[in-house]
């Protein structure tokens, strides 16, 4: 007997629906196993992990506001990486564009924070995020469709060197780093002026940073540039085929450094908001957006609304298992991380096997 | 296929069953257990690495933590609440700190220094909880302080216990394997404090110190320990860093060692003299205790007396104890030493240097006005003068003392 796996030829909605049900009933009773095994009851445990600890919470407005921290960064690459592989452009770079954005918008946020209105302030720090990285994006792209650049690598390696320039600029004490606390006699990151911190509107205890809803516009207006303008319909047609896109007379280098200089920057736009929501930026300001955002991205197969949902469900698990970490002694962040594993490659094995199954072929050395 | 489908859908179900029946019975016992608790203090802490660490810097604070908590009789399950691997950044401290509020945590314990912002930040907004921060320096007047300990009286002490092999052995050359160097007080004030203590036995004696530019990294520390055994000939290694790696070394090559951390004498049973230790637990207990019986978390501060430096008096750091592979007058020498320290009497960074002699059972210190120089021939501390104040010791320090040799 051999086993072979194929293409299925029609996914029906409802087998699509009951996959990924298995899947995630998989993965909780998988999971359900192992917290058996260290002595937590995985109800309990699955309810406080999926209402991200709010149940007996003393600051539940929180527990929120970090969710949401989690959220709008991921959701803002995703969208972005979302642009790049409509187009088939490989762009596995979101970690070094992000880090790009934070730089320079703390570098704005040190040089200008105390002299500026703060609405100035936060603008000119999206600017800089927003033109940096995607000057990144414009290298890639350039030398992707000039020289034919492999831009999986490119993009990779520009991954390495700005972490190791953040790196620099975190462990370097000198009189030119103003990103350092002065008062420190160990290198670490200062505060950014109180006019280059994020704000956000006020609801008792709760606080909506603006940031939030710019990532919803953003969301929307990326939904509307790749469904119903032009632009967006050249991506889609460079991403089927360049040669039909030259051949109905496209500019394929001009789309291809376009969009990929707007995902790229829309990335270092991310960027900048964690850092002004952040007050300062960190070596590990990303939270490996630039790697989750790819997940996301295929896992919504680039769909701009699936993106949306995708992005919060993975920012409530990853949310959610931080809290349960708190909460039970006996679990510590390995295993939570090994849960959240769990989770996604579950749902990653159920979107494979809405589009393929495996079949038995009878061989004829059966034994 | 279909069947398989069946099955697996049917031991869910039946699963899902099984888990809430018993989720419900759980969950009204946990409300009972609290309700009737002993005590309904918690206890919060970050750390840097996984709070199942089996050595290095994260574990010995969750140790401290965890012996401190069981001498006051709190229940480490249900009243310790950790968030641990959390990194060095701002927003994921503070969401950490936010979730151990959150859980109702009445202390939070941050222990490493790169939180230091976030711990600042969050004590003005939860005037109600305590924060403590390891190896910061910032600290409020309510309910903010930090901690740290007099590690470079223990790395004297170690000091003694190299400087005598190094006589016995007739080589004065000890190598030091050190995380960093200057860059780091912490890392600068250990490296002296052990030179001081191996010269006021052997005043020949050289430190050799390889640096190998972070906090941890086995297969680094080993090397560096190879490279000291190698190429300076040392006889006595002497460590900064996370693992028994260079201990493992000497024993390897035949040349003994001081560890750090923790008792490294299992690591390296023929090399290892004796290792410069912390007692968390010390501190953890002091500050837990403290919270417990205050009214108010604004007086933390000033019930606990401040930020929180406390040496060999306290017990907050110590040696491990000697193995008979010391040389025979080191027992005696290090106890004259710990006693001056232990009294007040003398601290290590001062004007003032203490000087051994005698034969195992006669040992006396002499202590002689002796200039502080550093390796360039600078004067630190006048001869006779009181020692360098505790901020510079953990703050500021930034040059080698006389008979330290950089060599990376």
């Amino acid at each position: 007997m051999r086993l072979k796996i194929i293409r299925r030829k029609e996914t029906r909605i409802v087998n699509v629906i009951l996959l990924y049900v298995i899947g995630i009933a998989v993965s909780f009773v998988l999971g359900g196993i192992f917290l058996s095994s260290l002595g937590i009851n995985p109800v309990v445990y699955y309810r406080d992990m999926l209402t991200i600890g709010l149940i007996g919470n003393y600051y539940p407005a929180k527990s929120i506001e970090g969710l949401l921290k989690l959220f709008v960064p991921l959701l803002i690459t995703s969208l972005a990486l979302s642009l790049a592989f409509k187009m088939k452009f490989w762009n596995i770079g979101g970690e070094g564009e992000f880090i790009t954005g934070a730089i320079f918008a703390s570098w704005v946020a040190f040089k200008l924070g105390d002299s500026m209105p703060r609405i100035v302030v936060i603008l000119l720090m999206c600017i800089a995020a927003f033109i940096s990285a995607g000057l990144i994006g414009f290298i890639t792209a350039h030398l992707k469709v000039k020289f034919n650049t492999n831009e999986t690598l490119v993009t990779l390696m520009l991954n390495y060197i700005m972490l190791y320039v953040i790196k620099y600029i975190g462990e370097t004490k000198a009189d030119w780093n103003f990103f350092l606390r002065t008062d420190s006699e160990r290198p670490v990151f200062a505060r950014f002026p109180e006019n280059a911190v994020m704000q956000g509107i006020t609801i008792g205890n709760f606080k909506l940073l603006y940031s939030v809803l710019a990532s919803i516009a953003i969301a929307v207006i990326v939904y509307f540039y790749l469904k119903r303008t032009k632009q967006g319909y050249e991506i889609a047609v460079v991403g089927d085929s360049v040669n039909t896109a030259r051949y109905a007379g496209m500019n394929v280098y001009k789309i291809t450094v376009r969009t990929i200089f707007l995902s790229a920057a829309l990335i270092g736009l991310a960027g900048a908001f964690a850092a002004a929501t952040s007050g300062t930026i960190s070596t590990d300001i990303t939270n490996n957006v630039g790697w989750t955002g790819v997940i996301v991205a295929w896992l919504s197969r680039l769909s701009v609304p699936v993106i949306g949902v995708v992005s919060l469900l993975i920012s409530v698990l990853q949310y959610g298992c931080q809290a349960a970490s708190a909460s039970y002694s006996q679990i510590d962040h390995n295993f939570a991380d090994l849960m959240q594993g769990l989770f996604m490659f579950s749902i990653l094995a159920a979107g494979f096997f809405s589009h393929f199954k495996i079949v038995r072929t009878g061989g004829k050395n059966d034994d | 296929m279909k069947k398989l489908l069946s099955l697996i859908v049917a031991s869910v179900v039946m699963c899902a069953a099984l888990f809430t029946g018993c989720g419900t019975a759980a969950s009204e016992s946990n409300a009972e257990a609290g309700g009737a608790g002993a005590s309904d203090f918690i206890v919060g802490a970050i750390y840097i690495n996984s709070q199942n660490d089996n050595a290095g810097y994260t574990y010995a604070h969750h140790q401290g933590i965890v012996k401190a908590m069981e001498a006051l009789g709190l229940n480490t399950e249900t009243n310790l609440k950790i968030r641990d691997n959390v990194p060095e950044d701002d927003e994921q401290v503070r969401t950490a700190i936010e979730q151990l509020a959150g859980q109702g945590c009445d202390i939070i314990f941050g222990i490493s220094f790169g939180y230091i912002n976030a711990f600042a930040e969050a004590a003005e907004e939860y005037p109600d909880i305590v924060f403590c921060h390891a190896t910061g320096y910032l600290s409020n007047d309510r309910n903010f302080n930090n901690y740290f300990g007099r590690i470079y009286q223990a790395r004297y002490l170690a000091g003694i216990a190299a400087g005598y092999k190094s006589l016995e052995i007739g080589n004065n050359n000890i190598g030091y394997v050190s995380a960093w160097g200057t860059e780091y007080a912490e890392t600068c004030s250990g490296i002296n404090a052990f030179a001081l203590g191996a010269r006021a036995v052997n005043p020949d004696a050289v430190v050799h110190v390889n640096e190998i530019y972070t906090w941890g990294d086995q297969e680094l520390e080993r090397q560096a320990a190879e490279v000291l055994v190698s190429t300076y000939g040392c006889g006595v290694i002497a460590q900064h860093c996370d693992s028994a790696q260079p201990q493992i070394v000497a024993q390897e090559q035949g040349v003994y060692g001081c560890g750090y951390n923790s008792d490294m004498a299992s690591d390296a049973p023929d090399a290892h003299l004796t290792a410069p230790v912390w007692n968390w637990n010390v501190y953890y207990q002091l500050a837990i205790e403290t919270a417990m019986n205050e009214a108010s978390a604004a007086d933390f501060f000033t019930n606990i007396g401040g930020n929180y430096y406390g040496g060999l008096n306290e017990g907050m750091v110590d040696i491990s104890p000697l193995t008979d592979n010391n040389a025979p007058e080191a027992a005696e020498a290090i106890e004259l030493a710990r006693n001056l320290m232990v009294s007040g009497e003398w601290d290590v960074f001062s004007g003032t240097a203490l000087v051994f002699s005698g034969e195992a059972g006669s040992v006396t210190v002499e202590q002689v006005s002796q200039a502080l120089m550093d390796n360039e021939g600078n004067i630190i501390v006048d001869g006779g003068q009181g020692s360098v104040d505790d901020s510079v010791i953990q703050g500021s320090m930034n040059y080698y003392v006389d008979g330290v040799v950089a060599e990376s």
